[in-house]
């Protein structure tokens, strides 16, 4: 009797401590997760301010007048409009390429057997470690040479053939079950009709994962459409963003406007796909940053 | 998990259901029915096709042009090692190597440690946990033009990042007009940026550390530190070892924040080999020389691989 009455205020005590570390524990980290978001939050204030009153004395979120009409001002004068189809035509484009090729890579690998595969395989293992950055001078000159700079041609098909996609299908392929194949292969699928009817549906997650991957890769690329687009009316967004920062006399509202028109769509994105987009980075399949 | 591995790419980590090819064992090797052996080349011919367009001929293309004095339209003629003797008298360029090891020697460091601490904290209790994870990983997928620009805004003389030191009562740094601090602006943006994707990558190590092994180590009396030290590390570090790998090549190809941010300045103190490439290249129209440098970029970054694919043996397990 007395143990238990010497223990009940302990373990309540304990249970009380625990919440009490919950709490703190969330708080912090929500605080953490506040600076680190403050820029994006900086940018969205920005971009409503008047024009001079970006800078000030002191710090303040909100200016004299709000200015929604700050967005449409930097759809006309960044010619945001031409530059976000653009990147939008580019992105869906690559997307559809980049899944097509991946995946008839990965199930070569995942479901087929023919000689020389394991070299084939060594060899997109490889190109995973190159610094594919460092080869633009050659790419440009053989698109160049081609007369073929300064196209979206020349713009996409380069991007189409990372090893990474191409690895995160043949994974998923991998843990299908042979009976499956086995079954459809007696029913007499050929073996086109066996990627199509049976393998695609199944592997269907990961194919979405790796659409929202290479979308954001073409949305993001900066280095390659910088070198090989000349006029303005094929540019991307942030070719489009580059070029308005380096002007002087930057008007920073408009800037900030057309960043936050650029990063929107990515969290929107990531907010909805957020558990299959953990979860496929988190198995690598994208690689390090 | 299932990474690659980078070093025996037919393994991958704890996926032992799938036997080495060449080995048929098990029901996920077994002879395919129907269709003759050539049937697989035709299925991975256009990605090896592309792969070798667009990745490796290029490679072996600036390797080979580094050793010519290409323009865009005066031709090549091949000049021997002439661009890489330049390149030892070119100040700029050996400005840009130390520039661009500093970046790599601090943000490396930095966004590791960072992603393991915060995929370590975000192991914890927290409400809204995923919600957290993703607010860390939207800049990683935005795009760095974008960020750079912001981070351009923040870090004026007279913007918020001073204002705020003057709230306290400190004194503004010119922060852009200074080097070092242009230098640690390029850094930070860089590390705000990514460490929330390698924090994925290493919390799903984490995820993978069976409950039972940290249990069983405190039982035995294992604390805090030893527990790290000796269980988590051991445990997490192929995950750890990719994530470093590939944020090294990265880091080493750094260009659209010091594009964006500084230009390379001031006084080519942000410059880094990406971006002295492509002013080089695309700016001053020496192709050739600016696959001199490509090169002694892409030695560089091998040898930071191989030397740790070599070093790994000694630190990552594999179980």
């Amino acid at each position: 009797m007395t143990d238990q009455k010497l223990q009940a205020p302990g373990l309540s005590w304990r249970r009380r401590g625990r919440a009490i570390g919950f709490a703190a524990n969330t708080t912090a980290a929500w605080l953490v997760a506040l600076v680190f978001s403050f820029p994006l939050i900086w940018t969205f204030f920005t971009a409503l301010k008047p024009g001079n009153e970006v800078f000030g004395a002191k710090i303040s979120f909100i200016g004299s007048e709000v200015l929604w009409s700050n967005f449409a001002d930097a759809w006309t004068e960044v010619d945001f409009g031409r530059l976000l189809l653009n990147s939008l035509v580019v992105a869906a484009i690559s997307t559809a390429l980049t899944l097509v090729i991946a995946t008839l890579t990965a199930f070569a690998f995942a479901r087929l057997r023919f000689p020389g595969r394991s070299a084939i395989f060594l060899l997109f293992v490889i190109t995973l470690t190159l610094p594919s950055e460092v080869a633009v001078v050659p790419l440009f000159l053989g698109f160049d040479q081609a007369r073929l700079a300064d196209t979206w041609f020349a713009l996409i098909i380069p991007g189409l053939f990372g090893a990474f996609g191409a690895f995160l299908l043949r994974q998923f392929m991998l843990q299908i079950p042979g009976e499956l194949e086995e079954a459809a292969r007696l029913d007499g699928a050929s073996t086109w009709r066996l990627l199509i009817s049976v393998i695609v549906p199944l592997v269907r997650p990961a194919l979405s994962v790796l659409a929202i991957f290479a979308f954001l890769g073409s949305w993001n690329s900066f280095l390659w459409p910088l070198i090989i687009l000349n006029s303005s009316d094929k540019w991307t967004i942030p070719i489009g963003i580059a070029g308005f920062t380096t002007q002087t006399g930057t008007q920073w509202e408009l800037l900030m406007a057309a960043c936050m028109m650029t990063i929107a769509p990515v969290v929107v994105v990531v907010a909805i796909a957020q558990r299959q987009l953990v979860a496929a980075i988190g198995a690598g399949a994208f690689g390090g940053r | 998990m299932t990474f690659v591995r980078l070093d025996r790419p037919e393994e991958e980590v704890a996926d032992a259901s799938v036997a080495p090819p060449g080995r048929p064992k098990g029901r996920l090797r077994r002879r395919p029915l129907g269709g003759p052996r050539w049937v697989g080349w035709a299925f991975v011919l256009p990605g090896l096709i592309g792969l070798a367009v667009f990745i490796v001929i290029p490679q072996v293309a600036s390797l080979i042009l580094g050793f010519s004095d290409s323009t865009l339209l005066g031709g090549t003629q091949f000049t021997g090692g002439e661009n890489f003797a330049r390149l030892l008298r070119d100040p700029q360029f050996i400005n840009s190597v130390i520039v661009t090891s500093i970046f790599v020697l601090v943000y490396v460091p930095a966004n590791i440690a960072i992603s393991m601490a915060m995929a370590m904290w975000l192991k914890t209790r927290i409400a809204g946990r995923n919600w957290i994870r993703v607010i860390f990983l939207i800049p990683a997928l935005s795009p760095m033009v974008a960020n750079a620009a912001v981070f351009r805004l923040l870090f004026q003389q007279d913007g918020v990042v001073n204002q705020a030191l003057a709230a306290i009562g400190l004194e503004p740094i010119p922060w852009l007009s200074d080097g070092n601090w242009a230098l640690a602006v390029v850094i930070g943006v860089s590390v705000w940026q990514s460490f929330g994707y390698n924090m994925i990558v290493l919390g799903a190590g984490l995820d993978s550390i069976s409950p039972d092994v940290i249990a069983a180590s405190r039982i035995d009396g294992a604390g805090p530190i030893r527990r790290f030290v000796s269980i988590t590390l051991p445990l997490v570090s192929p995950a750890l070892f990719f994530t470093t790998v590939l944020t090294v090549i990265g880091a080493w190809q750094t260009f659209a924040q010091a594009y964006v941010i500084t230009g390379g300045g001031p006084g080519n103190s942000t410059m880094t080999i990406m971006l002295y490439l492509y002013q080089t290249a695309f700016t001053n129209n020496q192709l050739g020389y600016a696959s001199a440098i490509a090169t002694v970029l892409f030695v560089i970054i091998a040898i930071f691989t191989l030397f740790q694919l070599w070093g790994q043996r000694k630190w990552v397990h594999y179980d």
